[in-house]
């Protein structure tokens, strides 16, 4: 993925990428080895846009403001749009589990699980 | 059972007037698919006929009947003298009764597969005996009707959504569930599951659990939407329950909404259709992006209509665009079809979110008045009302400061005074026509005048 694509990636959401974003990015680049060279930079932008839109919307914790809520969501949808590009089903499957997982700890006041854990977990669905 | 009257005119003494055609068309007009169509004459010198539409046979047809019955050869009927009540225009036309005697009054033709069951020489005439006259058939129509099975169709789908959404609402965890039950539980016009499903039948691969899989998942994204939305607009109620955020509190609206956004997006992987995940992923993409636009509009508040426009069609008609594309797609629908629904569904969304904006500004809505101005919800009403020469200013005044309930009621006030609740209405009926022209082009299985019908009432509310 050219640094033109994740910019195009990155609209309206252009502040994460130093704000924790590109440090994710290179960490899931290493679990997304296994995959077709030209989904890897999609997958692991996905995961680190689902990590960075967790945080700011401090699921788990107080409620975001608005503003950041939004922001999270955008992250959230546009993860879903790289899987559905470039990730196979039981990926897809496994990255909403995932979340599905977050979120209901947050709903039901439980220990939040740590989120880079089950999203590299969530990659090796296809294994 | 439809029935009605057909009419014609003879002009000439006998004459055989094929009618098979107009018959044909009021098969077609009528939807009836499979059935009947009964015809009878009412008229005694008026008979009906099944046969070739040859024109010297036709002349022999006459000649029989002349032969059988001449004209003129001293009949009974025709001696007035001793007849009671005999009208001053009374014709002599006993041949024609006669000949009529020899034709048949009454015909049933049979429909099958919404066509007339006729051989290949057969014509269906309506006999005059005695023209030249104005002249009525008594038709009707019994049988399997378009709009009947579509309607059973549709009823069926809608039970197996609403069972879809229930299945789903009951394998989850309460801490989610119970906040989203309740607000599926209070209804919502399920206008994007019904996009779905009906346009999941128009393919060849038609397969109404799947589709109601797919229906239930975009009603689960769409209500996941909502719970954000409402905490972002601090509002209080929708469809008369508290929001999730009021209820519950943020951080828990901001938990279900995220669950059901990963819910809906895993369920519809699960289907298996790559053109279907993708369509909804961009949906849902175009639907955060305009949330952002929208929260920035508001400084500017009430904005302009290409700001309004883009927002719109992200926010709103993104996820009516896309119901229809993934469903066309799972029914394997030709390229064609899904981008001409896909287009349908972004002028239908459009022109809802207009109707919903002017429901702000009836008192016979059930909501308060006014609601989106105190909001500073983005509102088509509001930016006409605000550009408008005689009520704009003080409009524009009244919005720049804070808005309590006086200032609220007196915008709502000078709105409904001004032309912009009529600019909005003819707006979105003018991209409703629109839409239907969408789908005047690609072949739509029967379901067209159903499409239309829900395009319709989507800005009906408005009327």
């Amino acid at each position: 993925m050219t640094a033109q694509v994740i910019d195009r990636e990155l609209e309206r959401l252009e502040g994460l990428w130093t704000d924790g974003l590109s440090d994710a990015y290179r960490d899931y680049m290493d679990a997304v080895s296994d995959f077709e060279q030209a989904a890897q930079p999609k997958l692991a932008l996905a995961a680190g846009l689902v990590e960075v839109g967790i945080r700011l919307q401090s699921l788990g914790g107080r409620a975001a403001p608005p503003p950041l809520l939004l922001m999270g969501d955008l992250c959230l949808a546009r993860a879903s749009r790289l899987l559905a590009d470039a990730a196979p089903q039981s990926v897809q499957v496994a990255f909403a589990t995932a979340i599905e997982s977050m979120s209901l700890a947050a709903a039901a006041g439980n220990a939040q699980p740590a989120t880079r854990e089950l999203l590299i977990r969530a990659f090796e669905a296809v294994r | 059972m439809i029935g009605q009257r057909l009419g014609f005119r003879s002009d000439r003494a006998t004459q055989f007037i094929d009618i098979t055609q107009r018959l044909r068309d009021e098969v077609h007009r009528s939807g009836l698919i499979d059935g009947r169509l009964h015809l009878q004459s009412l008229h005694t010198t008026v008979g009906l006929a099944v046969n070739e539409n040859e024109p010297l046979l036709l002349l022999d047809f006459e000649n029989l009947l002349e032969r059988v019955a001449p004209a003129g050869n001293g009949y009974e009927h025709d001696d007035f003298g001793r007849r009671f009540e005999v009208a001053v225009d009374e014709p002599v036309n006993g041949h024609a009764h006669c000949r009529q005697l020899l034709l048949a009054a009454v015909a049933t033709l049979l429909v099958e597969d919404g066509e007339l069951v006729l051989g290949r020489w057969q014509s269906v005439f309506a006999v005059e005996l005695d023209g030249p006259r104005h002249r009525q058939l008594a038709l009707q129509l019994d049988g399997d009707f378009a709009h009947q099975q579509r309607k059973a169709r549709s009823n069926g789908s809608d039970v197996l959504v609403e069972l879809e959404l229930t299945r789903q609402l009951l394998v989850d965890p309460e801490p989610v569930a119970a906040p989203m039950r309740r607000l599926v539980e209070a209804g919502g016009k399920r206008l994007r599951p019904k996009l779905v499903q009906l346009t999941a039948g128009i393919g060849p691969r038609h397969d109404p659990l799947r589709a109601a899989e797919l229906a239930a998942a975009v009603e689960l994204l769409h209500n996941a939407t909502l719970i954000h939305d409402d905490y972002v607009d601090e509002s209080t109620h929708r469809r008369g329950r508290p929001t999730v955020a009021a209820a519950e509190g943020p951080e828990r609206a901001i938990a279900v909404g995220d669950y059901y956004f990963a819910k809906a997006t895993r369920l519809i992987a699960q289907i298996g259709n790559r053109q279907v995940t993708s369509a909804i992923a961009e949906a849902l993409e175009a639907i955060c992006a305009s949330q952002i636009d929208d929260v920035a509009l508001r400084g500017a508040y009430p904005g302009d209509r290409d700001s309004y426009l883009r927002v719109v069609r992200g926010k709103t008609a993104a996820l009516f665009a896309a119901a229809c594309a993934a469903g066309a797609l799972l029914s394997e629908s030709r390229p064609e079809v899904v981008e001409a629904l896909r287009r349908y569904g972004d002028l239908v969304g459009t022109a809802f979110q207009m109707a919903d904006d002017m429901v702000d500004f009836s008192p016979s809505s059930g909501k308060p008045v006014g609601l989106d101005i105190r909001q500073r919800v983005l509102s088509l009403p509001l930016i006409y009302a605000a550009e408008d020469k005689r009520v704009g200013p003080e409009v524009r005044q009244l919005l720049a400061g804070s808005l309590q309930d006086g200032e609220v009621d007196r915008v709502a006030e000078l709105v409904m005074s001004s032309e912009a609740l009529s600019r909005v209405r003819v707006e979105a009926e003018a991209l409703v026509d629109e839409a239907v022209r969408e789908l005047e082009s690609v072949e739509l299985d029967g379901l067209r005048p159903t499409l239309i019908d829900l395009a319709r009432s989507a800005v009906d509310r408005i009327a």
